[in-house]
């Protein structure tokens, strides 16, 4: 064992599984976003002093026991699909990489239920589900990359989540290792007061505990799918539509909506979108009676509110390419975005904003979403700017902040909130959940040593007051001078 | 769904790479290693971060030849990089700044400088696998006037696992009454090798000599039976030599498909259960994916089963990119995957048309004790021949 190491602990534990190598090390320090490194060092250290990559449980909870003897900060990290530094380090210590914690460990055919691991990816557990005649009832819109366990500590809602919720409500039991190193069994049916329950690790972000086997209710390969394109000739009509499709009998599987903004943007990016105008993409499935029923209720809706119905390889092609909203990057080549939980009756009011911000900044907006639950959307907004620019990237952040703003205007709140959207904490949930959520975390990490600087309170740099200000200050000089930029 | 954007500049490519790590799910590097340097997102990071000044650490120069080329991120990546193109000229950068002496691959190119060939072999010992041919062919080295020339390559013409694979193919010609010759010790390596070294210059060059040989012939369509050199001849000499090069570009497999829709060979019942491993040469990086399974359905008896992941998603063996020369024990890690896939068919032959598939894949087998042969497609073929 090399004496230099600082945790020569770890290293005995895992072998070649842990590392103290600066290169290794490096790769750890971001997500999705692109932060200047200077704006970066005054968040907070972000390059771990190591990294682990457990394989089990047991290894896990090891792990954290040193950690807690040793009051070592511990991030852990699956595919880090975010953009908000949700499991970016921001004081050094552990980084846990749960990749290598993956599988599909068994199928309960009779309750129609399935044990995974939590570096699982979505996409790889629903091909081995089909293999053997079930699939998922929901997952996210990261599938392909995006973990089981990542999943169920953010909020879990996407692809499948009109018609059969969040991934919180499909947990049937969890196990997690919680801070001092204790494997716990977590019910997701648990009503007993006190209780710590599965639903309670939505949004905790890997600040709980770290989840190391889940239980999923899944379901048997539909007999029938049907996918539907309509365009509409403004996003109001849109916005009629798609809220009347999903409060109707059947509930769609997928719901998707991109305003006239979106194929725009995709167009700069070099890629041709089904039609110009917006766009609506719905998918049943199920018995062939519930498929025949939206195609029903699609022509109806598609005949009150306007829309044109697309031809079906267009639709299908919008459905095989439900994965790829990144294309977009390539109009960027960086994008910035704000992503928003929205009611659904009020998407064409936001994106009119929207539309408004873009035309006063003199910058392409695209927006689009998914309807994940009755009247509840998730709206992305994404523009372009180019992060090897430091001024106008840094001009650029603070538009974030103008769309969360209009979200805001209009009753929603920041989806996910990792480092960045910690200044909004008032707008994501109300004093006495964020107090319930606070209580949770002192009565689960006492010494705070997972995941430390996230979810609960903003850095210092990112004390709310002095956020806005500054965020307004920075969009009106690139407002006045968008034509040098 | 839309295949890869058009590349634009390296540069360009890494900061539009969103870093969604798409790309990571499907590595086979990333898979058998499992450091985030290791993916193609990693490598991306290497390229934005670590390529940009004179130097560069050992470990990135490592990470960046330690990808089979698969070509698999380019398949997944949501921002529809054309990955492969970036990889390449990572290595261009680095082969510029001296990488290859700093790493094992310095033998490799000068092996390929030196005898045109990955081995260092002599010319001469491209035609050692002649030597057991069932049927002796005086036409078989450079013969003027050919119709076809069956461009062998250096695996399957230097390494004994890969003479019975065109020993099989000459047959195989042979039996159809094809008018075909090779081009003997006048062959050099493809070129393949010199643009996973880096060298895109090198690669030109063995271009223009091969394309010069076979002109000299008179021949009209080559075929080859490595997919490496078919994905070359067909899809990278055009852009190599900024221009078509006139000639009808086959694989083995497809040229075996036609023969047999032709009815011009003739197969015998061959009760076997087999299954099929799509080479990333031929499937993802070149289209080719029915031809070959056309040729196993017509092969009477033989039930063609299925792995878990196939064609534009197929594993990859491990054996490509020169991976061979930086880190041997990866490509045996990589291939174990792709065998434990192949055993769980129940299966036991293992076909696929590449020598490069067999030879890893074939071994791996062996390690894994696995009840499963490896041949080329062109080996069942020929099994199956009534002649």
């Amino acid at each position: 064992m090399p004496d230099e190491l600082t945790h020569p602990p770890l290293a005995e534990l895992l072998g070649d599984r842990y590392t103290e190598n600066p290169f290794e090390r490096s790769f750890y320090r971001r997500d999705l976003g692109v932060v200047p490194p200077r704006l970066a060092s005054l968040i907070g250290d972000t390059l771990p002093d190591a990294v682990a990559r457990p394989r089990t449980a047991d290894e896990i909870s090891a792990i954290l026991c040193y950690a807690a003897e040793c009051k070592l900060a511990v991030t852990p990290r699956a595919a880090a699909t975010t953009a908000y530094w949700n499991a970016v380090p921001l004081a050094r210590g552990l980084l846990l990489d749960l990749n290598g914690l993956a599988g599909l460990v068994e199928i309960h055919e009779a309750r129609l239920t399935a044990t995974v691991l939590p570096g699982t990816r979505w996409g790889d557990l629903d091909r081995a589900l089909r293999r053997r005649g079930f699939t998922l009832l929901s997952y996210p819109t990261s599938a392909p990359a995006a973990t089981v366990g990542g999943w169920i500590c953010m909020e879990g809602y996407g692809i499948g989540s009109l018609k059969y919720g969040g991934v919180q409500g499909q947990l049937r039991e969890l196990e997690a290792t919680l801070a001092d190193g204790r494997i716990t069994q977590v019910s997701g049916a648990s009503k007993a007061a006190g209780a710590l329950r599965a639903t309670g690790f939505a949004g905790s972000e890997g600040t709980l505990g770290i989840i190391t086997r889940a239980e999923l209710v899944i379901r048997r390969t539909p007999a029938a799918i049907g996918h539907h394109l309509l365009t509409f000739p403004d996003m109001a009509a849109a916005t009629g539509a798609v809220a009347e499709l999903a409060a109707a009998s059947p509930t769609p599987f997928y719901a998707h909506f991109a305003a006239e903004s979106y194929g725009r943007f995709l167009r700069r990016a070099g890629f041709t979108p089904a039609a110009d105008g917006p766009l609506l993409a719905i998918t049943y499935d199920g018995e062939p009676d519930e498929a025949a029923q939206g195609d029903r209720n699609v022509r109806q809706a598609a005949a009150r509110w306007r829309g044109a119905a697309l031809p079906e390889a267009l639709a299908a092609r919008e459905w095989d390419e439900r994965f790829l909203a990144l294309r977009l990057k390539r109009g960027g080549p960086s994008v910035l975005a704000a992503e928003a939980w929205l009611p659904t009756a009020r998407l064409a009011d936001y994106a009119d904003d929207v539309a408004k911000l873009a035309a006063q900044q003199g910058l392409p907006i695209a927006t689009y979403g998914t309807v994940v639950a009755p009247g509840q959307t998730t709206v992305m907004s994404l523009y372009g700017c180019d992060e090897s620019r430091p001024l106008p990237y840094l001009l650029a952040l603070s538009l974030t902040k103008k769309l969360y703003d209009i979200a805001f205007r209009h009753g929603g709140r920041p989806y996910g909130l990792g480092v960045w959207n910690t200044p909004y904490l008032a707008q994501a949930m109300s004093a006495e959940e964020l107090a319930m959520r606070r209580a949770t975390k002192r009565t689960l990490d006492p010494a705070n040593i997972l995941n430390p600087g996230k979810v609960y309170a903003p850095p210092r740099l990112l004390w709310p007051p002095a956020f806005k200000l500054g965020m307004d200050l920075l969009a009106g000089t690139r407002r006045v001078g968008k034509r040098w930029l | 769904m839309e295949p890869a954007a058009p590349y634009t500049s390296f540069d360009q490519e890494a900061q539009i790479c969103a870093h969604c790590g798409y790309c990571q799910a499907v590595c086979p590097t990333y898979a058998a290693i499992g450091w985030e340097s290791a993916g193609p997102r990693g490598r991306m990071t290497i390229a934005t971060e670590g390529l940009r000044g004179d130097g560069f650490p050992d470990e990135a120069a490592q990470r960046i030849y330690e990808c089979t080329l698969c070509g698999h991120c380019r398949e997944a990546c949501a921002t529809r990089i054309d990955t492969l193109a970036a990889w390449l000229e990572a290595r261009r950068r680095l082969a510029d700044r001296g990488a290859l002496e700093r790493l094992p691959l310095g033998r490799l190119r000068d092996n390929l400088r030196q005898a045109h060939n990955v081995t260092g072999d002599p010319a001469e010992n491209r035609l050692m696998w002649q030597a057991d041919l069932e049927h002796a062919d005086p036409g078989l080295n450079g013969r003027a006037g050919a119709e076809i020339v069956y461009f062998v390559g250096c695996v399957t013409g230097l390494y004994g696992q890969g003479h019975p694979i065109a020993q099989a193919a000459t047959e195989i010609f042979r039996a159809a009454g094809l008018n075909f010759t090779t081009l003997g010790s006048a062959e050099w390596c493809c070129g393949f090798p010199y643009l996973g070294l880096g060298l895109p210059a090198e690669a030109a060059a063995v271009a223009r000599h091969n394309l010069a040989a076979v002109q000299s012939l008179g021949a009209r369509t080559i075929v080859a039976s490595c997919p490496s050199c078919f994905h070359m001849w067909r899809d990278v000499y055009p852009d190599l030599l900024a221009a078509p090069i006139g000639l009808e570009v086959l694989h083995a497999s497809e040229l075996a498909a036609r023969l047999l829709a032709e009815d011009r060979i003739e197969l015998a019942p061959r009760p076997l259960r087999v299954t099929y491993h799509d080479p990333c040469d031929l499937g993802r990086n070149s289209g080719v994916y029915d031809a070959p399974r056309a040729v196993l359905r017509a092969i009477p008896g033989v039930e063609l089963v299925e792995m878990a992941d196939t064609r534009e998603n197929a594993l990859c063996c491990g054996g490509g990119g020169n991976l061979e020369a930086v880190n041997p024990a990866l490509v045996a890690e990589i291939a174990a995957r792709r065998i434990a896939q192949a055993v769980e068919t129940g299966a036991t032959i293992l076909v696929t048309p590449c020598q490069q598939c067999k030879r890893t894949l074939a071994a791996a087998a062996r390690k894994a004790r696995a009840r499963l042969k490896v041949l080329d497609l062109n080996e069942i073929v020929r099994q199956a021949m009534a002649v």
